[in-house]
């Protein structure tokens, strides 16, 4: 299987007035294609830290990322961000979309953006799947929790990302919506042979997860899955 | 003014003699006669004269014929009508209307020098006065009992005129300063609002050139459409108001305006371009 992202042995520290507080201790990681990858841990515990490592908005203060094969930590920050505007997508637990535009709109702003031509089939397969095609003109604001976090799947599915970065995107759903979202998220996964790695605090998501991680005090274990077992 | 004066004054250009004095103005044919009065202008000037109304140039004003500025057709008064002067027992009859002839924001009524100083001074012994002289060209010479005045210098002579427009303008540049300053606050706060938002953005990959030229053309297209509201209202209210408020249009003025808001909004904008580079992506997705 391919390596999509992956970490090498990379730490964070930070400072804390003068002392050095190491956030992640030496960390390897490594996401395939088609994998659903759920992170734990307790609050403060290093999570967030792993994932912006992992996305590039942080940088590691040793080791390195590579995504799709490449160097990605090292980059400058503009070229990083040209490359997570590619290659990388985002589910946030608030939702990643612009409460201006419609549904469709965020998706046409990534073409926009990368003066693209808009992917017509693509993204009418993608409402389709999703089940938000009669949600494309409205606003986020006018969505319920689970209609909102579907279409953030979609906006984050739309330009074809290689990686997927989903931050407690059930924190917001009732447990019926947390399962369809999540279980939407390992099909797609699947489907499109992406790697999606999911921060969450909820447990009973990890059952549809490939591989299960723990972040305790910022160390990285391999915990045998819900799915797994 | 005397005949002698007037001839004293040496020009290159033409001249011609001026009689000025107020009046209030009166329908004999109305029911309540009071009520029907309105403050006027009388001037008193020589049928050849150049600041006769150009419309009615090749008129000869006889007897008690006037011409009388527009403002007086709000009053009902038609071409053949008579009016009478208050305290006075003389009528005078409208030949023509004039536009744009005000004297002190005060209809003109334009009559022949000698109607005027009859009016004036009476009828019986006239004597041949007038108010002043109006030169157009150059004054060669002037005697030392004469005053000059360019028109600018003269209107500003206007009783009350340098305190009302001083005080007016006054107003106008600190309502204009002060709306500046909240269009660029507003526009500031505007962006401001949206800084999570920016942050979701920016960790999406968008970069701050791309948030940074939008905040700007919106703004742009923001201030365009208030500034074409603006206008459009200003016009509005102009022709509806127009019987209460006299608005004289000044493309300058506006010009002037619409840059200063524009300046000051894409300076609230700018400022908000650098509050949006500072934006921490890491902050905003609660990393």
């Amino acid at each position: 299987m391919k390596r999509l992202i992956e970490m090498t042995n990379v730490t964070k520290d930070f400072l804390q007035g003068d002392n050095v507080i190491r956030a992640l201790k030496e960390t390897n990681f490594i996401a395939y294609e088609g994998e659903l990858i759920g992170i734990i841990g307790p609050s403060g515990s290093g999570k967030s830290t792993f994932l912006t490592i992992l996305g590039g908005l942080q940088k590691p203060t040793t080791g390195k990322v590579l995504l799709n094969g490449k160097p990605f930590s090292e980059l400058e920050i503009k070229e990083k961000s040209k490359i997570r505007l590619k290659n990388i997508g985002f589910i946030l637990q608030s939702s990643n979309l612009i409460p201006f535009l419609t549904i469709k709109e965020q998706m046409v702003l990534y073409n926009k953006i990368t003066k693209t031509k808009v992917n017509q089939e693509w993204m009418d397969e993608l409402f389709l799947k999703l089940d938000v095609g009669k949600l494309k003109d409205k606003y986020p604001n006018g969505l319920s929790g689970g209609e909102r976090q579907r279409c953030a799947i979609a906006k984050a599915l739309y330009h074809q990302p290689s990686v997927i970065f989903a931050d407690e995107p059930t924190a917001s759903l009732d447990t019926n919506r947390a399962y369809e979202v999540v279980k939407l998220l390992a099909k797609e996964t699947k489907e499109q042979k992406k790697a999606t790695i999911m921060v969450t605090h909820d447990e009973r998501m990890l059952e549809f997860c490939d591989k299960v991680y723990v972040i305790v005090d910022g160390v990285l274990s391999e915990r045998k899955s819900e799915k797994a077992s | 003014m005397k005949q002698d004066d007037f001839d004293a004054i040496e020009v290159n250009g033409t001249k011609t003699k001026l009689g000025l004095f107020p009046a209030v103005v009166n329908d004999p044919t109305a029911e309540n006669i009071l009520d029907s009065r309105v403050d006027v202008y009388f001037f008193g000037i020589e049928n050849d004269s150049f600041i006769k109304p150009s419309e009615h140039e090749n008129l000869t004003l006889t007897g008690n014929q006037v011409i009388v500025d527009e403002e007086l057709k709000k009053e009902g008064y038609e071409i053949g009508d008579l009016f009478g002067v208050t305290g006075k027992d003389v009528k005078y009859e409208i030949v023509g209307f004039s536009s744009k002839t005000t004297y002190q924001t005060a209809p003109v009524v334009f009559m022949s020098l000698d109607t005027w100083q009859t009016y004036r001074y009476g009828s019986e012994n006239t004597p041949d006065l007038y108010s002043g002289v109006v030169v157009k060209g150059e004054i060669n010479n002037l005697p030392s009992n004469l005053l000059e005045y360019t028109t600018e210098d003269y209107i500003s002579t206007l009783p009350g005129y340098t305190a009302q427009v001083l005080t007016f303008s006054v107003m106008i540049i600190f309502l204009i300063i002060i709306t500046a300053f909240v269009l660029g606050i507003f526009i500031y706060v505007l962006t401001i609002q949206k800084t999570s938002m920016f942050g979701v953005m920016k960790a999406q990959g968008i970069s701050n050139g791309y948030i940074g030229a939008s905040v700007i053309v919106q703004t742009f297209l923001l201030v365009a459409f208030g500034i074409i509201i603006g206008l459009v209202l200003t016009t509005l209210s102009g022709i509806f108001l127009a019987d209460i408020i006299p608005l004289a249009v000044n493309a300058i003025f506006y010009l002037v305006i619409t840059v200063a808001f524009f300046l000051f909004a894409l300076f609230g904008g700018l400022f908000s371009v650098n509050a949006v580079l500072k934006i921490d992506p890491l902050k905003a997705i609660g990393g």
